[in-house]
């Protein structure tokens, strides 16, 4: 992915990132099962994307557009799928600082994302929270 | 397989899902999730840090939660699901985990019952890995297909 990283140090809650583009093709959605060992019977019969397969390329998307300290856990992760999404449709990944706060000698980092397709409807949201170290 | 909704009531267990973490699989997932953090592909940087070797990514792991309620709601849990997970513990290569989880309530909503489920993902030594609240949305008056 070819774009501009912000530094952790730089964003405050509301701060919205650039939304990414998400596409995944057969090969991709066969790729992501065998690392998985997922059940691929209930995705070929239908040729539906797996929603935790959208939910791993929109944080690498979040990955790529975000510079965190080392030593960044991931805590917690929520995530609502509310639709299908067929192999090859084309989504966007939307993603925006919904709390950055400071809890003794570490941050606390919450980030809400929101994946909608050509339509604008909205097929996976999620909500991602690190616990990063003060650099 | 998957469930009936006839079957369910509060407490009912769900079949398990066991999954054995192999290097290869997190190489693999790093590849499709586009996730290359040396911490979980790069053993001489990851024996050097805290966590002593790679471990296997988080999102890997609750791949797995999703997998375990894929088989047991099918197609309801693909457009419907809810989770809510707080990582717990690392799993390491050659780990076994295991998913399992109970229903923990039944709302009925119009023609529909939203089931709740407590999950939770352990490593071979009982210890969590993840616990996770999900929430899958069926409709009444037919199978969970």
């Amino acid at each position: 992915m070819n774009q501009q990283k912000i530094d952790f140090s730089e964003i405050s809650t509301g701060y919205e990132f650039e939304p990414s583009e998400i596409r995944l093709n057969s090969e991709a959605v066969t790729a992501y099962l065998n690392a998985v060992e997922g059940d691929k019977s209930i995705y070929e019969q239908d040729k539906v994307i797996p929603p935790m397969a959208i939910s791993a390329l929109a944080m690498a998307a979040l990955a790529g557009r975000l510079t965190m300290p080392p030593g960044a856990i991931h805590v917690s992760q929520d995530l609502q799928f509310l639709s299908r999404v067929s192999i090859d449709e084309t989504l966007t990944s939307h993603a925006r600082v919904n709390r950055k706060m400071e809890r003794g000698k570490f941050n606390m980092l919450t980030i809400g994302v929101r994946v909608v397709n050509k339509k604008q409807t909205t097929v996976l949201t999620g909500e991602t929270s690190f616990i990063l170290p003060f650099s | 397989m998957s469930l009936k909704l006839k079957e369910l009531n509060v407490g009912t267990s769900l079949p398990e899902l066991k999954r054995r973490v192999t290097q290869e699989h997190i190489n693999l997932y790093a590849d499709a999730s586009g996730d290359h953090n040396p911490i979980h592909i790069d053993p001489e940087f990851a024996k050097n840090t805290p966590l002593g070797g790679t471990v296997a990514h988080g999102m890997l792991i609750l791949a797995y939660i999703s997998e375990f309620m894929t088989e047991n709601f099918r197609q309801d849990w693909l457009t419907s699901g809810n989770l809510s997970a707080r990582f717990k513990g690392a799993a390491y290569p050659e780990d076994t985990v295991t998913v399992s989880g109970k229903i923990a309530s039944i709302e009925t909503q119009g023609d529909y019952a939203i089931i709740n489920c407590e999950v939770i993902c352990q490593n071979q030594k009982n210890e969590p890995v993840i616990i996770c609240s999900t929430k899958v949305r069926v409709k009444t008056d037919e199978d969970s297909s």
